[in-house]
């Protein structure tokens, strides 16, 4: 199952979501697919920090939908917010997991799921969300999307997907601090609210 | 940690427009955690890590509303990587409060590093922060330590010490 299939499945679900994804290769793939979420998606490189900032925000918002894109390599990083998210179930959370079994932003050295022993969806089951599943074909991962974004409680799925990048994608060119501007400014617009206001004096 | 003081941390979060904080509780702030948990207003959130409390408090500045992560400053250095990236990176700032574990006073051996490392690592990350050892400047240092957060767009600490946790 390739990464940028499941993407173009899930992007085409997606209207009024936020979005929160990971580093690396799946950044540019998701750039591309989901070139309508652009702003609302917040492209960032903090291992281990998805899922908790998607979960932040879906607190925030209660009434909103966040999608999470984490890794196999990120949610490894930080296990302990599947745990979180047992106790606290958010209502509006659905996080993809993108499995590849390896970093593949540095060539590609191989993750604990590698090995086959590892299960991210049954840990995530253990650690009290219920809803998580792997998804090994592209339907498969279509239905879950269809269930994650409709759930009303914190929904996974691991999306077992290959190590190629989409070839011949275009580059995001932003950092992480426009990437936020732009984020922001999005949310701002759409809740009607102000969250990076005016200082005192200009 | 007294009474009054608890009640000073929880005006201050009133103050300041706080509606969630994260935290991992600890013994010098004892009494604080069950009291925010009782708070109207606020939603508390517990965690495994401060660093997975720090992600969250981002989350949360990102939809509009503030957030506390609130912890020994033993969490501090649990939460260098995510508040490196999160603020280095992105400009996304946490607000933190902690206990001064390791300071004047501290009758734990294993608390000793606590106070040795809390005010360098603050300064590694360039981390602006106050330390309160008087309840009556509580309240305020809470307000002041969220305009400046939100004028930088970086985070910002208070470390409680002293006889406000002794």
């Amino acid at each position: 199952m390739r990464r940028y299939d499941c993407m173009v499945e899930l992007a085409g679900r997606l209207r009024d979501e936020l979005v929160v994804l990971s580093l690396g290769g799946s950044v540019d793939e998701w750039y591309t697919a989901a070139p309508h979420m652009r702003t609302a998606s917040l492209f960032q490189q903090q291992l281990g920090c998805v899922t908790p900032e998607a979960f932040g925000l879906a607190v925030g918002l209660p009434h909103r939908r966040v999608v999470s894109l984490d890794t196999d390599g990120g949610l490894l990083f930080n296990l302990g917010i599947l745990a979180t998210l047992g106790n606290e179930q958010p209502a509006n959370l659905f996080t993809v997991v993108w499995d590849n079994e390896r970093y593949q932003s540095i060539g590609g050295p191989p993750t604990h799921t590698a090995s086959g022993r590892v299960d991210l969806a049954a840990i995530a089951r253990g650690a009290g969300v219920s809803e998580a599943y792997t998804a090994r074909t592209v339907e498969e991962f279509a239905a879950h999307c269809a269930a994650g974004l409709a759930a009303t409680v914190p929904y996974l799925v691991v999306a077992k997907v290959s190590g190629e990048v989409e070839p011949g994608i275009k580059r995001k060119h932003s950092d992480g601090r426009e990437d936020k501007y732009v984020f922001v400014r999005h949310v701002e617009e759409s809740e009607g609210i102000v969250i990076m206001g005016p200082s005192e004096h200009n | 940690m007294h009474d009054s003081a608890v009640g000073e941390v929880l005006a201050g979060l009133t103050a300041a427009g706080v509606s969630v904080a994260c935290y991992l509780p600890d013994s010098l702030f004892k009494p604080l955690y069950p009291a925010m948990d009782a708070e109207p207003g606020l939603r508390t959130i517990r965690v495994t890590n401060e660093g997975e409390g720090a992600a969250i408090c981002g989350g949360v500045f990102l939809s509009g509303r503030r957030a506390m992560l609130v912890m020994e400053n033993s969490g501090l250095r649990a939460s260098v990587e995510p508040l490196a990236r999160m603020g280095l990176g992105a400009g996304i700032p946490v607000v933190m409060l902690m206990s001064y574990r390791g300071e004047m006073g501290e009758n734990n051996w294993w608390a000793v590093p606590h106070g040795t490392t809390m005010e360098p690592v603050l300064g590694a990350l360039r981390i602006p922060y106050r330390v309160v050892r008087e309840e009556k400047d509580i309240r305020q240092s809470i307000v002041d330590a969220y305009e400046l957060a939100y004028s930088s767009y970086y985070h910002t600490a208070i470390a409680l010490g002293g006889g406000i946790v002794r």
